[in-house]
């Protein structure tokens, strides 16, 4: 019992979304440390699209375990608990794991109250000690980390997007079909009556190898609105802070840190942002760190492999209107 | 008549929080709260339904005796009965044990046609409640809600995904959780601003709720904290100071040496 770990395989149409891939990564470590088998587990409606996801032969996982249904096409949170719930019934996992992606965050939770377990939101590291797991998240705002356990199996946690690089496996997964029992409740009580793919392009930020961030301390929309031409000029993505976000600076995608996109760019820029580690989580994988912040002792001043003391809107000001009259 | 729930969750300030060191959970009672920014959005969801076909709407909290003044404040926008849910053993609930006593609290409100939640806290940022209190109840979910109607006896419902987005339909009852993405949210009465010191919400402790202790609390919570450790940072870097002129030069001289501009 407890000899398995599930991680849930999110897919589409075929394909599979990266963040089901990099939760294998640290997976694939903490099951190797347990002596646990990895299982990816895949509900689909359509298994020849589902055989052919490319990335299916690379799987760190073990094994792959797909449950084909029609009513599994757009995966309903009600029907996908119900099919998770049986399995882990059945096979008793030590633990599961889903990507933080919005899917992950509205399934989990269903299959947690269900099985009446722990869960653990925006994991983004683990540490095994004496035959325990530990997940670590950053927390409240302080420069805190949790280090959290479970006290029921099975541990249950989302994984934070961006936090794990995508690897390849040189073994071929074991590829098995599951069927479930005469019987299976397969409804739903979710009908989807019109799906629309994404309007706009998705954001480049988590790949972007210039990345120009701002925070508070730009004090205004209109401020904030000169990192877009900024970023033009260093062919930069622009990213926020929560708390930019929430004053609807900018959209909800550019958030950088816990609960948004992680980035690991070449050169990071900071502008105006303290260093919470709700953020800094987000972005401590830059190579080089720029900061500008009136406040010396920020955090943000400590990461940075250059700091600039100074008025945030001011600097950006003054650094436009140099790079413009170089042009 | 129909009738909605909204959950709504006192935050504390941003920056006013405390953490207690023993059992490292957040001391809700010292902090300064103020209402879960995403729940604006979800109390005007349910308000404009109500304004469309007449629901009734409850608001209903979970927290300490702090949280009053926060449910009068919402009285005042237009909902018609508050509720306060609070008991010291509810102090030190995860995400299940918060969403038993929820599940609890609602089903004693039950018949409802639909409960509404905010996407997720500022201060936990789990998200996990409004789905796993469903779970609990038996309804489904609908989470990252952006437009929600009601049409002959159904609800369509808008809501992000990860592949694009989905219209979805379903019936009565169910949990859906609002994106803050609304254009407009109502101001609070005037009339209502006035009379509010005479009303006050029901309050709905354990004896009511009647669950088992060692389901809910610290005792009832899987999830349990091990450590906190605080992140150090050791100063890397070079400190320039300056006015900004000279400094954004200086900071030109280095993106263009490190080869970032040509």
């Amino acid at each position: 019992m407890a000899e398995c770990i599930f991680a849930f395989g999110q897919c589409f149409e075929g394909k599979l979304h990266p963040a089901s891939l990099e939760i294998l990564t640290p997976l694939r470590e903490v099951a190797d440390r347990l002596n646990k088998r990895l299982i990816l587990i895949g509900l689909a409606d359509d298994k020849e699209k589902f055989l052919a996801i490319p990335e299916l032969k690379k799987l760190l996982a073990d094994e792959v375990w797909y449950i084909i249904h029609p009513n599994l096409k757009h995966l309903p949170d009600d029907l996908c608990e119900r099919v998770l719930v049986y399995l882990a019934s059945e096979h008793k996992p030590y633990g599961i794991f889903f990507p933080a992606t919005k899917k992950g965050l509205s399934v989990a939770p269903r299959v947690a109250g269900s099985l009446q377990a722990g869960l653990c939101a925006h994991v983004n590291a683990f540490e095994v000690k004496n035959g325990n797991l530990f997940l670590l998240r950053p927390t409240y705002g302080e420069n805190i980390i949790a280090k959290l356990t479970s006290q029921r199996l099975p541990i249950m946690a989302t994984l934070a997007l961006n936090a794990f690089p995508i690897k390849e496996a040189e073994k071929e997964p074991l590829i098995k079909e599951l069927k479930h029992p005469e019987g299976f409740d397969w409804s739903t009580k979710l009908t989807i009556k019109n799906f629309k793919p994404p309007k706009k392009e998705p954001s480049r930020l988590s790949v972007a190898k210039v990345v120009v961030a701002g925070g508070m301390g730009l004090k205004s929309k209109e401020n904030f609105q000169m990192l877009f031409e900024l970023a033009k000029i260093l062919k930069a993505e622009v990213g926020g802070t929560r708390p930019a976000v929430h004053a609807g600076w900018v959209e909800a995608d550019r958030m950088i840190g816990v609960s948004g996109v992680s980035v690991r760019p070449k050169l990071y820029l900071a502008f105006g942002i303290s260093g919470a580690i709700q953020h800094t989580v987000g972005m401590e994988g830059s190579e080089f760190i720029v900061s500008i912040n009136i406040d010396k002792e920020a955090p943000m001043m400590k990461m940075a492999h250059i700091g600039f003391v100074c008025d945030a809107p001011s600097f950006l000001k003054a650094l436009l209107r140099k790079l413009k009259a170089k042009d | 008549m129909g009738r909605i729930v909204v959950c709504i969750k006192g935050v504390p300030k941003p920056g006013t929080v405390k953490v207690d060191k023993e059992t490292h959970t957040l001391r809700r009672e010292s902090a300064e709260l103020i209402l879960n920014p995403p729940d604006r959005p979800a109390l005007e969801v349910a308000l404009r339904l109500k304004d469309q076909t007449n629901f009734e709407v409850i608001a209903i909290s979970m927290g300490p005796p702090n949280m009053v003044p926060l449910l009068q404040k919402v009285y005042a926008l237009g909902v018609d009965d508050i509720y306060l849910i609070s008991d010291r053993a509810f102090a030190g609930s995860d995400t299940l044990a918060t969403s038993r006593i929820l599940a609890k609290a609602l089903s004693l409100l039950s018949p409802f046609d639909l409960v509404v939640m905010g996407a997720r806290s500022i201060d936990g940022e789990t998200g996990q409640v409004p789905p796993e209190t469903a779970s609990l109840l038996n309804l489904p979910s609908i989470t990252y809600v952006k437009e929600l109607r009601f049409v002959d006896g159904k609800f369509i419902a808008i809501r992000e995904d990860d592949f694009g987005e989905e219209e979805v339909e379903f019936s009565p009852a169910a949990v859906v959780s609002i994106v803050p993405e609304i254009d407009y949210v109502r101001p609070p009465s005037l009339k209502r601003l006035l009379s509010l010191k005479e009303i006050t919400p029901k309050i709905l402790t354990n004896a009511e709720l009647n669950l088992d202790e060692a389901s809910i609390g610290l005792s009832g919570s899987p999830t349990q904290v091990a450590d906190v450790f605080e992140k150090t940072l050791v100063s890397r870097g070079e400190i320039f100071e300056g006015e900004p002129d000279e400094l954004a030069e200086k900071l030109i001289e280095v993106l263009k040496e490190k080869g970032f501009l040509a």
